[in-house]
């Protein structure tokens, strides 16, 4: 199991010297392989399929511009997803701190109240929705640390790596967040069946 | 109860299978025997369930991309927009901005205003510099020259009234008799020739307008040393009363006086 990995990271690290060469194949072969796990980092953070795509293509790029910084030996998926991270980060702040700030202010209460009235509403959307906005309303480490671990299921060792901090800190940001989702949901917990 | 404190830290780490085998039996145990911490971790089950829900939606989203073709699409976007890595995307940012074509006129009148105003407040806060000669003298400009020969000649001159008065006051106060055996003493000839060996010298700054006072009267007591060192050997009484009394007439110990006053006050 362990030879297998090492030489699965060995074939990786061969695709990556031949991208920083300029190998278009080598470049779509590796992603090919990643392109599902950027997708589902973004996907989980933003919950919006375009701008999922949005980063996913910038990833690659940026991956393709820094390919000469990636140190042989490394975990590859590891230092994608950290580009992928920062490349999210960057883009929420860009493109969705405002209109975030403005859903925030937006009471849950009026999310239920309104699919409540509608005739045909989905209670499972709305649960959705209601999850939705309380994982918006985390800080941006929880928040992150609980996409990686819930929607990418990385080890808190991985997610360390990737966030490039204590596993200690992974732990307890971890913890804190689902605690937090529990306090914001639990006025809704048991009512939407 | 500790047990209790210890079991609720590590209830999400047991949710995620993150726990080692020891730790997650230690929870297990406790959680059939307590009935709180199982309610808890029930809760948290429930946001992770509410969290799986949205696995749904990713899941559509996932199937609904043409992920074979996407790479292509993405190795076209990366290989034809970029001839070379060094023909990075710049960033946009505060410095790229300030540093437009548009802006050069701008600047270009900016620095120039900085040097015209440093070079205006140069002229007029300098002080004139201390210049060394080759040889290590120090040159000063012709101004510092002029105040300090205004200043010496103004020294002079009173030194030479002063001393003047008090020879001239010798010669007046004393009785007659006496004053013509003052004025034919070696001591009064030599007084009075050095006053006008004095004055020979400070003729030339007597010359300068601001002393143009002093010089009348200079003359005047000049005159008169003259005329009484040629006469001295033969002096008769009448002519030493008549010396005294023009003395006295023409006011000249007030005037020596005032121009001394005169000269004190205006120091250079």
């Amino acid at each position: 199991m362990h030879t297998q990995k090492k030489n699965q990271q060995d074939e990786i690290s061969i695709l990556v010297e031949r991208v920083k060469s300029g190998d278009r194949e080598s470049f779509m072969t590796l992603t090919r392989l990643y392109q599902r796990k950027v997708f589902q980092l973004a996907y989980s953070y933003f919950r919006n399929k375009e701008d999922a795509l949005d980063i996913v293509q910038e990833t690659f790029l940026r991956f393709y511009q820094k390919s000469h910084m990636f140190q042989k030996g490394k975990n590859f998926q590891n230092w994608l997803l950290q580009l992928a991270k920062n490349i999210c980060i960057d883009y929420y702040r860009k493109h969705h701190k405002k209109d975030n700030e403005l859903r925030r202010e937006e009471n849950i209460e009026e999310v239920n109240q309104t699919s409540h009235e509608s005739s045909h509403h989905d209670p499972s959307s709305d649960f959705k929705e209601i999850f939705s906005r309380c994982l918006a309303k985390l800080s941006d480490k929880q928040r992150m640390i609980f996409v990686m671990k819930h929607y990418n299921h990385l080890h808190y060792s991985e997610i360390a790596q990737i966030l490039n901090i204590a596993l200690g800190t992974v732990k307890s940001h971890h913890f804190k967040a689902v605690r937090n989702l529990r306090t914001l949901m639990s006025p809704y917990i048991g009512r939407i069946e | 109860m500790k047990d209790c404190i210890k079991t609720n830290r590590n209830l999400v780490a047991f949710l995620y299978g993150e726990l080692n085998e020891f730790d997650k039996n230690q929870v297990e145990a406790h959680l059939e025997s307590c009935q709180k911490c199982k309610a808890e971790l029930l809760e948290l089950k429930e946001v992770y369930e509410a969290a799986d829900l949205l696995n749904v939606d990713m899941e559509k989203a996932i199937e609904s991309v043409d992920w074979e073709n996407f790479p292509t699409r993405i190795a076209d976007g990366v290989f034809d927009k970029e001839p070379s890595r060094e023909k990075r995307p710049r960033r946009a940012g505060l410095w790229p901005f300030l540093f437009q074509p548009r802006f050069r006129l701008v600047y270009a009148g900016i620095l120039l205003g900085i040097i015209v105003g440093a070079v205006v407040t140069f002229l007029i806060f300098r002080s004139p510099p201390l210049q060394v000669a080759v040889g290590g003298k120090i040159i000063v400009p012709q101004g510092f020259y002029d105040m300090m020969e205004l200043e010496m000649a103004r020294r002079d001159t009173i030194d030479y009234l002063d001393r003047s008065e008090y020879l001239l006051l010798d010669f007046v106060q004393s009785p007659l008799e006496k004053s013509i055996e003052f004025w034919q003493s070696d001591y009064a000839a030599q007084r009075a020739l050095d006053l006008l060996s004095k004055k020979k010298y400070i003729d030339p700054q007597l010359d300068k307008i601001k002393l143009a006072k002093a010089k009348v009267i200079c003359d005047q007591i000049e005159l008169l040393f003259f005329e009484l060192m040629q006469i001295s050997d033969e002096l008769s009484m009448e002519e030493l009363k008549k010396i005294q009394r023009l003395i006295q007439e023409r006011k000249l110990l007030l005037k020596i006086k005032l121009v001394r006053k005169e000269l004190q006050k205006s120091e250079v």
